[in-house]
């Protein structure tokens, strides 16, 4: 058993535990977008950063992937923690502002202005459905491609993916919900779910920016018909 | 080559092959570098020559030549050193090489060659004189010159292997790891962590028997640095020994040697040394029968830049995407195939060997506690020895930069140096007094970085630095974490705004509160240090982002949607420049005229008399070439055209009397504001204290520069019926400015100028003879008195001391002239075809001298005591400093003496009460609105700035003139800055690709020195209507950018619609 500090109660956990699984085992809320439990811990998101360590040495680290240490001391919503939260939110906001997720989170964390040039971008490359598809479904039909401004999610060369099963695990993990609408196109499409998606899904230009980020479906609520996997 | 299958094999093949050097270096040897840096600058050419005139004149075995890696002196490249005299031949061609190959068998030197310091014509015979090696400690770079890097014998020859075989003998970890430990050395990836301590992690890391590997980080990646190349390249077998020696210290069995494919030669080269140690038995099983295995493998590398941290290249060797994952576990504990890594940079393995040979403690005796041994930096950017330079951490950054780096290349001063390459931080001018080491460039927002220096110089912006690294860290990050990916585009695009004048105060708040969050939550090295190069010039620069927002301005004239036209945005008073020689080009001179008039109220003037800091920023010049002559064309134009052409209109006041402004002074600053006043409807009246308008223009600047007719001409062009003159009225004496309030003037504007000479400060100063170089010139100028007689001496390096001189020629009783400078003539402030004139015309210039002593005889002077002076240190003003040297006093015969050291406004005596002055005896006025602390009371040219150019003046008397309309229409005084791009499109002219067209700037003419000697005839001419056409037709047009797009898109749609 390892015992640590967290915002000042101590606890023991087991070795390998995480910051993020101590700290939620205290019920300390951590958000994250990038992590979920059964799959492997990535480190995209950042948005789980805790403070450890104290004076000129403390630092941010992300509580997803640093493992619980003998004696660490650790910050959940410290000035800096919340500082770099706010920012982070504030990126996601600029980048995805019609994701209900990442609303949510600028609600809660009153992020209550955009300052950079605004995008509309759906996918936020957590890497959860890469890894839902590689980890839990031992398929590793879609993988990232390109780096910096040029990743993306997707299958090689774009191409109808022959080991995806279809089985809607990426989707069903999507925290920002792009993949449902995004790839329409059953050509295209990286595993072919959303032909079994109602129709108002699958047109897109119908519904202009209305994609169905929202739980429920915007677009299904609109046609007052239940989409598939996402909807209620 | 046989294979050595015992340790005492390695000992005797070394020693002999060691003994044998000496023989084979008694001939002599050419040793070219050819190094990639060496290849790209001609250097395969002079090989060739080398080998086809050793053909020719038969000297095969007379005469030797060695091809070696990167040695360091890039700039000079291709070059050949001359071994054994170690005699540096510097860019030659192809036609030189016969010469040196004689020079090097006849056992002489070839002087014409030779390497010079180009000022003082010094010879450097031995190349190790030369200051840029003198001051270097070469303990790693050094073998280079000696090593063919494709022949292991040249490396053991130089004691190569002999750490190995040091190691070997006693393959105990224990005393690798002290030793290394001992050394104190540090990873010279960047980072700076112990190697001595990372090799003893990774020796205790794991069971006992787990493979392990050893892993040589080439990925050099950083724009301008190329020192791991060049080891690689150079002395390939060094790197080899040191992982030999690393494998054997921490139990490694395997060593990748990760190179990017960008690199071919070094790829080429390592892996034929790998060979040839593996044919030797240093590589292999059971390496000299000792029981040890170690083999190294290359693996090439794609490229990206991010494959440099540690936990991405080891993905990468994996054969997966090559992005970082978060530590903890280290590589030490969890590398390689899960297996313990050791990962250590190109130059921290080339040392080890270094360290073994010398021991651990006297290797820290280099370099200073806790950062020993040398560090190799490529200096590159705006220097004038580029290259690769190695020196004892410690050493002081300015000692780098102009000891070794010789200084700037142009005339524009160093700024800045980049260290750290994209990750790093700017170092400003001003603290190159730190010594370079890990903690201390921490310190001052930078870091180590594997090593690479960037130079720059004023003419560099530091937000479109900030902006070129950041486009690179955005494209360069993997992407996978957020906050590197997303943080890295929004600060461009947040230096983009700034670059284009589009962002406002609060986006440099934003970026700054952004590089804070980006350096605390990103997951590796290039996240944590993406914002380095932000953080660092906003520390240090935060005035030029501040300039690009407010101002709209880009001072360095980089940024070009702020700056447009480079020839308009330098113009104080935004003539567009390009307008009106591309009109000169294409004939059109009323056009021309218009152009320069509609900014300019004094074009002939300028045309003569103006200091042109267009032509300084000239695209023509600054890319390489000479600048346009532009102050001849706007002669030529303003020769030709009448300045009544140009028609102002004057505006009616509406309601109301008009009200009535005071100007004192009508200088260029006073008449212009006056004239841009009146045109807007206000009854202006100025006081003047001469008997003539004009100020300095007809007062101290000489006739032969600018005839006086040219003046009254345009003076009267400028007068209407809102302007009254008084003349004989000066401030303080005849007019105060609380009378003029009174008076119900309801603003007041103060350009009196600076016309009060300074004084030497020296006894005997008032003794006859003796003159202020204003009341010399003045006395001549207006009243036509001849006060200079015998010999004349002028006191002063200026623009008004080479006037009085020139004046001084040119009367009646006078015999010579000198002029007295305390510096020498490169820092002389006067304009360069000034001195040049006075030379031609047979001035003396006598320089690095200070009086110290006027002497008098019978209360006449009779002569001046001088000191003479050496150049100090660089000084405020950025020119060194005169330092007298004693007992150097010397007199000088002389009749009369002028001094013109420097300008005084005279303001403190005749100053309203309460007015802010600087201690410069200048007016202190807002200078975003020229307002004084007095409400009503402005101030405009010399009186402001001390003694200046005239274009600064009108351009302040043009803005005092906005200024004074809207305080007086009680408007906001400081409104928003506008980028000014030139916005009319004029076609390019047709003519420009004939053959015969000249890339040479005209030569302007002047008259013979003999007849222009002794009368004021004006000394510059005209230039003819053909040269004027050609040398507006060499204009590179920058304008076009700005304005052709439309066009275009007119073009198009007028072609469409042809179509139709």
């Amino acid at each position: 058993m390892i015992s640590l500090n967290i915002n000042g109660l101590d606890v023991s956990v087991e070795e390998g535990t995480t910051l993020l699984e101590a700290a939620k085992f205290l019920g300390f809320p951590i958000p994250t977008l990038c992590h979920m439990e059964g799959l492997e811990p990535y480190g995209a998101c950042r948005l789980c950063v805790v403070e450890i360590g104290e004076g000129a040495g403390a630092k941010l680290v992300t509580s997803c992937t640093y493992p619980a240490q003998e004696g660490l001391k650790v910050r959940t919503t410290s000035k800096r923690v919340a500082k770099a939260r706010k920012m982070i939110i504030e990126l996601l906001l600029a980048s995805s502002p019609q994701s209900k997720t990442i609303q949510d989170l600028a609600a809660k964390y009153e992020v209550k202005q955009q300052r950079f040039r605004q995008e509309f971008e759906d996918c936020i490359l957590c890497g959860l459905c890469v890894r839902m598809c590689e980890e839990q479904m031992v398929a590793k039909a879609i993988g990232f491609r390109g780096r910096g401004q040029e990743r993306s999610i997707g299958t090689p060369f774009d191409k109808k993916s022959d080991v995806c099963r279809l089985c809607g695990g990426c989707m069903f993990v999507c925290p920002v919900c792009t993949l449902r609408c995004t790839y329409n196109e059953p050509d295209k499409a990286i595993c072919g779910a959303c032909s079994n998606i109602s129709a108002p899904c699958l047109d897109k230009d119908k519904f202009d920016d209305m994609m169905c980020y929202l739980d429920p479906c915007a677009a299904c609520e609109i046609e007052k018909q239940p989409c598939g996997k996402g909807g209620k | 080559m046989e294979k050595l299958t015992v340790i005492e094999g390695l000992h005797d093949f070394r020693h002999r092959i060691m003994s044998e050097k000496d023989i084979e270096y008694e001939k002599p040897t050419l040793v070219i570098c050819g190094g990639t840096g060496g290849l790209a600058s001609g250097a395969n050419n002079v090989i060739r020559a080398i080998k086809r005139y050793m053909v020719e004149r038969s000297l095969q075995g007379k005469i030797a030549i060695r091809i070696t890696g990167c040695q360091g002196f890039c700039e000079m490249d291709p070059f050949i050193l001359v071994q054994p005299g170690h005699h540096l031949y510097p860019k030659l061609k192809m036609s030189d090489v016969p010469t040196v190959i004689d020079a090097a068998l006849g056992g002489y030197i070839a002087e014409h060659l030779i390497y010079k310091d180009t000022k003082k014509q010094k010879i450097y015979e031995n190349q190790n004189d030369i200051p840029f090696f003198a001051k270097q400690t070469r303990t790693v770079l050094g073998f280079n010159e000696n090593i063919d890097p494709i022949r292991i014998f040249n490396y053991v020859e130089q004691g190569g292997y002999g750490a190995a075989e040091k190691v070997l003998s006693n393959p105990d970890s224990n005393w690798i790891i002290e030793e290394i430990q001992n050394s104190g050395i540090r990873g010279r990836g960047g980072a700076g962590f112990p190697t001595g301590k990372k090799w003893e992690f990774a020796n205790k890391s794991g069971k006992k028997g787990v493979q392990k590997y050893i892993i040589c980080n080439a990925d050099e990646g950083d724009p301008g640095a190329y020192m791991d190349r060049s080891l690689l390249e150079g002395n390939p077998h060094m790197i080899i020994e040191g992982m030999l020696i690393a494998g054997i210290a921490i139990g490694a069995t395997e060593g990748i040697i990760y190179v990017r494919s960008e690199y071919p030669l070094a790829i080429k080269h390592v892996l034929i040394a790998l060979r040839q140690a593996k044919e030797l038995g240093l590589l292999g099983k059971n390496i000299l029968n000792t029981g040890i295995d170690f083999d190294i493998e290359i693996f090439r590398g794609a490229g990206a830049f991010v494959c440099g941290e540690e936990t991405a290249l080891i993905k990468s060797i994996e054969n997966l995407m090559g992005e970082p994952r978060q530590r903890p576990p280290f590589p030490i504990e969890k590398g390689l195939w899960g297996k313990p890594t050791c990962i250590n940079n190109v130059e921290t393995l080339a040392n080890i060997p270094v360290i073994i040979n010398k021991g651990g403690k006297e290797y820290a005796k280099i370099g200073i506690p806790n950062n020993t041994g040398t560090k190799i930096f490529s200096l590159v950017g705006k220097i004038r020895n580029t290259g690769l330079v190695e020196v004892p951490l410690g050493t002081k950054l300015s000692e780098v930069v102009y000891a070794i780096g010789g200084g700037p290349v142009g005339e524009a001063k160093i700024k800045a140096v980049q260290t750290g390459g994209p990750s790093g931080g700017c170092i400003p001018a001003h603290l190159f007094d730190m010594s370079i080491d890990y903690d201390s460039l921490a310190k001052a927002g930078s870091i180590m970085g594997s090593g690479g220096m960037i130079v720059m110089d004023e003419d560099t912006c530091m937000v479109d630095v900030a902006k070129y690294f950041m486009a690179f860290l955005r494209d360069e990050s993997c992407g996978k974490c957020y906050t590197c990916r997303k943080g890295t585009q929004r600060m461009y695009e947040i230096l983009e705004d700034i670059s284009m004048g589009k962002a406002t105060l609060k986006d440099l708040d934003l970026l700054e509160e952004l590089a804070y969050v980006v350096k605390d939550t990103t997951m590796c090295g290039l996240g944590q240090s993406a914002a380095n190069p932000v953080l660092s010039t906003l520390r240090y620069f935060r005035k030029e982002f501040e300039r690009h927002i407010i101002d709209k301005r880009c001072d360095a004239f980089v940024c070009k949607d702020l700056v447009g036209a480079p020839c308009q945005a330098a113009c104080p008073v935004g003539t567009e420049v390009w307008r009106y020689v591309a009109h000169i080009e294409r004939g059109e001179y009323e056009d021309a005229y218009m152009a320069i008039r509609e900014a300019n109220p004094f074009p002939s003037v300028c045309a003569r008399v103006c200091n042109h800091p267009c032509e300084d920023k000239c695209r023509a010049g600054t890319s390489g070439g000479d600048p346009i002559a532009i102050r001849s064309l706007k002669r030529f134009v303003t020769d030709r055209i009448e300045p009544s052409i140009y028609k102002s209109k004057i505006e009616e006041w509406g309601n109301g009397e008009a009200p009535k402004v005071a100007i004192l002074g009508a200088g260029p600053a006073g008449l212009t504001a006056a004239h841009k006043l009146s045109l807007k409807g206000y009854k202006v009246t100025i006081f003047e204290s001469e008997s003539k308008p004009g100020g300095m223009l007809c007062g101290t600047i000489p006739s032969y520069r600018l005839p006086r007719e040219i003046i009254e001409k345009e003076i009267d062009s400028l007068l209407n019926d809102n302007i009254t003159i008084k003349y004989n009225t000066a401030l303080g004496k005849d007019v105060t400015v609380e009378q003029l309030l009174e008076d119900d003037y309801k603003s007041v504007l103060i350009a009196i100028g600076a016309h009060i000479s300074k004084p030497l400060r020296l006894a005997d100063e008032n003794a006859e003879g003796v003159y202020s170089s204003i009341k010399f010139l003045k006395e001549y100028n207006i009243e036509g008195k001849q006060l200079a007689k015998g010999n004349v001496g002028v006191v002063g390096g200026g623009n008004s001391a080479l006037d009085a001189a020139r004046t001084a020629l040119r009367q009646k009783d006078v015999e010579s002239v000198t002029i007295l400078y305390r510096r020498t003539r490169n820092e002389m402030p006067a304009f360069a075809e000034e001195i040049e004139a006075a030379d031609e015309e047979g001035i003396k210039i006598v320089t690095l001298v200070t009086p110290t002593k006027v002497i008098v005889s019978k209360g006449k002077l009779a002569g001046l005591e001088c000191i003479q002076n050496k150049l100090g240190d660089i000084d405020s003003s950025g020119r060194r400093r005169p330092v007298p040297m004693e007992g150097t006093e010397h007199t000088i015969d002389l009749d009369t003496l002028i001094v013109a050291i420097s300008e005084d406004t005279g303001i403190e005596a005749i100053a309203p009460e309460g007015l802010n002055l600087t201690a410069w005896n200048t007016i202190k006025p807002n200078l975003a609105t020229l307002q004084t602390n007095l409400p009503g009371v402005f101030a405009a040219g010399d009186v402001i700035t001390g003694p200046n150019t005239v274009i600064d003046a009108i351009a302040d008397g043009k803005r005092s003139a906005i200024m004074i309309d809207r305080f007086i229409r009680g408007e906001k005084m400081v409104q928003g800055a506008q980028v000014k791009l030139p916005q009319t499109y004029l076609a390019p002219s047709t003519n420009g690709d004939e053959p015969e067209k000249s890339n040479k700037r005209i030569e302007g003419k002047h008259l013979p020195a003999d007849t222009r000697r002794c009368n004021f005839d004006e000394v510059e001419l005209c230039l003819s209507e053909k040269a004027a056409t050609c040398e507006a037709g060499r204009c590179l047009r920058c304008d076009l950018e700005f304005t052709q797009d439309n066009e275009d898109e007119n073009i198009e749609i007028s072609e469409g619609v042809k179509a139709k």
